[in-house]
């Protein structure tokens, strides 16, 4: 990267619902989560997130070698008690209850035959799914998600919708970031437009 | 990030009188190694070129002490200001790490005959050479400003953790196996008047390093606002 | 604390069960260290080689560098599909960055050497005087190169030239270490016990000052 200033103006205010974030390819829309997931340092300006944030990249962010299972259950046992529902002392039961709901996620996302094949194995698509899977199971205040429709197909696309809308219902903060999908606008509370780095509601 | 433009008074002010300050005592430091000091009774007038290898070696050791400093500045602070000293004081510090080793070597041949020898001090200085021109180098693959300042800051900081940690192995292995070398440590003490002008040489690289360090710097914090500037258009 | 111990545990984890699926680092380190014990080897001539300092410095010198070839695929298997970011953009991940590479390079590093060791041993025919003490010298040793290779490497991973850049910033910075290795299982090898314990016991205190170095500041550097 050059030193070039990628983001210029941005000023994001995120509420509860789910806030559309478009923009033509190479206008900072990758920087921005990638900002708001506190992965770059903000050159100026400040980034007020004081809570747990779920970033689903614009790449599915799993190491190749594992299987979906054995990410998910990595993810889930880094992020620990914040996100589980429960918590219970005893640990076998814990981790029961963890699988069944990696098990759970993945059955719901369309990976049930796929969720102990190694990642490089599968599709690009199946990829996606897998790292989607994450959103049923890292619960957070807030979660960005970049081109998330990306290789998705039909099925694929209408898991993701409803997913969508339920957490429209449920009042999760959720940041979407996309070049197209005008339908995007149907569930969206708020909507931006970024231009060359710069912001316009 | 906020900029704190480097102190003008310090650019317009006391860089003209380090400068003289650098001169004068450069002139008396040279005229005291090459005049005033006694010849060394084993080793003859080469022996002079000590007046250049040991200053130079003490004022890498500084610039490389103000490195470190700089790079837990910036660390900690953020702020470009100490980037830039840390990468003035590497630059001009390598320069006179390699004074010292090209001195040393020409103090060596003359006298033992030989173009490099296995002391421990040496080796420690080459180490140190190689260490912070893998630094500049690191600096100069990095295009961002700030990533290339904190990827220089944490060698930086290794880089002066590693200088003692060098001499002490080195010395062990020196110990314990003898390392060829003509030049032991503890040789013969100096004459007064040879301490006198080594320390007017330490003065003397010393204040040529602040000055220098001043230029460098300066220039390194225009750099920098600049490409600050360039962001905002 | 428990709790990044923990998180250091789980990337160390995820690290070694991709690597157990995919032993490609491993093996490729494997193979070029038993490839330069015996270019070395051959080069100076096996009488040389068997020299009880020459054999240690031959071997720690092809250990630094499969070290640096097994953390350069590592971080490079981070970065396809950005799994690198997955674990910085949690709390707490890119702390544990480190600690879990250290931990799972290490092990990683432990069966190179054991393999590296093996066969420069038959290469050369070795006597070993003290092979308690060469194991734990050895061991000490292996433990020791992540600390500064993995910063090194984290460092640059997302420069293009680090490939390049790695060994110019690693080498000097081990060569204590390098030293250190060498002179323990030559002391070993030649039957000075407490010269190699003390070798060592250097070892260990460097070992410990990068370790602590690389915890408390790699979690800023890495991006």
């Amino acid at each position: 990267m050059d030193d070039r200033a990628v983001l210029r103006s941005v000023d994001l205010d995120l509420v509860p619902g789910i806030t559309v974030l478009r923009g033509p390819n190479g206008a900072g829309k990758t920087t921005a989560l990638r900002a708001l997931a506190g992965l770059v340092p903000l050159a100026r300006g400040t980034r007020e997130v004081p809570f747990d944030v779920l970033y689903i990249g614009h790449r599915p962010q799993l190491l190749h070698g594992l299987t979906p299972r054995e990410s998910l259950r990595f993810f889930l046992e880094f992020r620990g008690p914040t996100s589980r529902a429960w918590a219970t002392p005893v640990k076998t039961t814990a981790r029961e209850m963890r699988e069944d709901r990696i098990r759970v996620a993945c059955d719901r996302w369309g990976l049930a035959g796929e969720s102990d094949r190694p990642i490089e194995r599968l599709s690009a698509g199946q990829r996606r799914r897998a790292a989607l899977a994450r959103l049923d199971l890292e619960t957070c205040a807030l979660t960005l998600l970049d081109e998330p429709f990306a290789d998705l197909d039909e099925s694929g696309s209408a898991l993701l919708w409803s997913w969508l809308r339920e957490a429209r219902a449920l009042g999760v903060a959720v940041l979407v970031a996309s070049h197209g999908h005008a339908d995007l606008d149907a569930v969206a509370v708020r909507a931006y437009a970024l231009h060359e780095g710069r912001v316009a509601a | 990030m906020t900029t704190t433009a480097f102190p003008h008074v310090l650019s317009v002010r006391i860089r003209p009188l380090l400068g003289l300050a650098s001169v004068a005592t450069a002139l008396i430091a040279t005229a005291m190694a090459l005049i005033w000091a006694p010849p060394d009774a084993v080793q003859g007038q080469v022996q002079r070129v000590m007046y250049v290898h040991v200053p130079s070696a003490w004022t890498a050791y500084l610039a490389f002490i103000v490195v470190f400093l700089a790079s837990v500045g910036w660390l900690w602070t953020k702020r470009p200001a100490f980037d830039a000293i840390a990468v003035a004081s590497a630059e001009i510090g390598v320069l006179f790490t390699a004074l010292a080793l090209v001195a040393g070597s020409i103090w060596a041949k003359p006298t033992w005959g030989v173009w490099w020898t296995w002391e421990p001090r040496l080796i420690t200085t080459a180490v140190m050479f190689v260490m912070y021109v893998g630094y500049l180098l690191l600096r100069s693959l990095s295009s961002d400003l700030e990533g290339r300042a904190t990827r220089a800051a944490v060698i930086g900081i290794v880089a002066v953790v590693n200088v003692p940690i060098v001499h002490l192995s080195v010395t062990w292995m020196d110990a314990l196996h003898q390392l060829p070398s003509v030049l032991r440590p503890g040789g013969p003490a100096l004459d007064d008047r040879m301490l006198a002008t080594l320390i007017a040489g330490v003065v003397a690289f010393t204040v040529l390093y602040a000055w220098l360090m001043v230029a460098r710097t300066a220039l390194e914090r225009a750099r920098q606002e600049r490409v600050l500037r360039a962001r905002d258009a | 604390m428990v709790s990044g111990l923990r998180r250091i545990g789980l990337i160390a984890g995820r690290e070694l069960r991709a690597d157990a699926r995919h032993p490609d680092g491993a093996v490729a380190a494997m193979t070029f260290m038993a490839a330069l014990v015996l270019l070395e080897s051959l080069i100076v001539g096996p009488q040389v080689a068997r020299d009880t300092l020459v054999a240690p410095a031959l071997y720690w010198i092809a250990l630094l560098f499969a070290a640096i070839v097994v953390t350069t695929r590592s971080f490079d298997r981070e970065l396809e599909d950005d799994a690198l970011d997955g674990v910085l953009a949690m709390p707490g991940g890119a702390d544990a960055l480190y600690g879990g590479k250290l931990v799972s390079l290490a092990a990683t590093l432990g069966l190179v050497a054991v393999v590296g060791g093996v066969v420069e041993m038959a290469l050369l025919d070795l006597a070993v005087a003290l092979p308690g003490h060469l194991a734990l010298a050895v061991v000490i040793g292996t433990a020791a190169l992540p600390a500064v290779v993995v910063l090194d490497v984290a460092l640059t991973v997302r420069l293009r030239a680090r490939a390049v850049l790695v060994p110019i910033l690693a080498l000097p910075v081990l060569l204590p270490q390098l030293v250190a290795a060498t002179n323990a299982v030559a002391a070993a090898l030649a039957g000075d016990a407490v010269a190699s314990l003390a070798w060592s016991g250097l070892l260990v205190a460097i070992a410990l000052v990068y370790a602590t170095l690389g915890l408390t500041i790699a979690g800023t550097a890495i991006e």
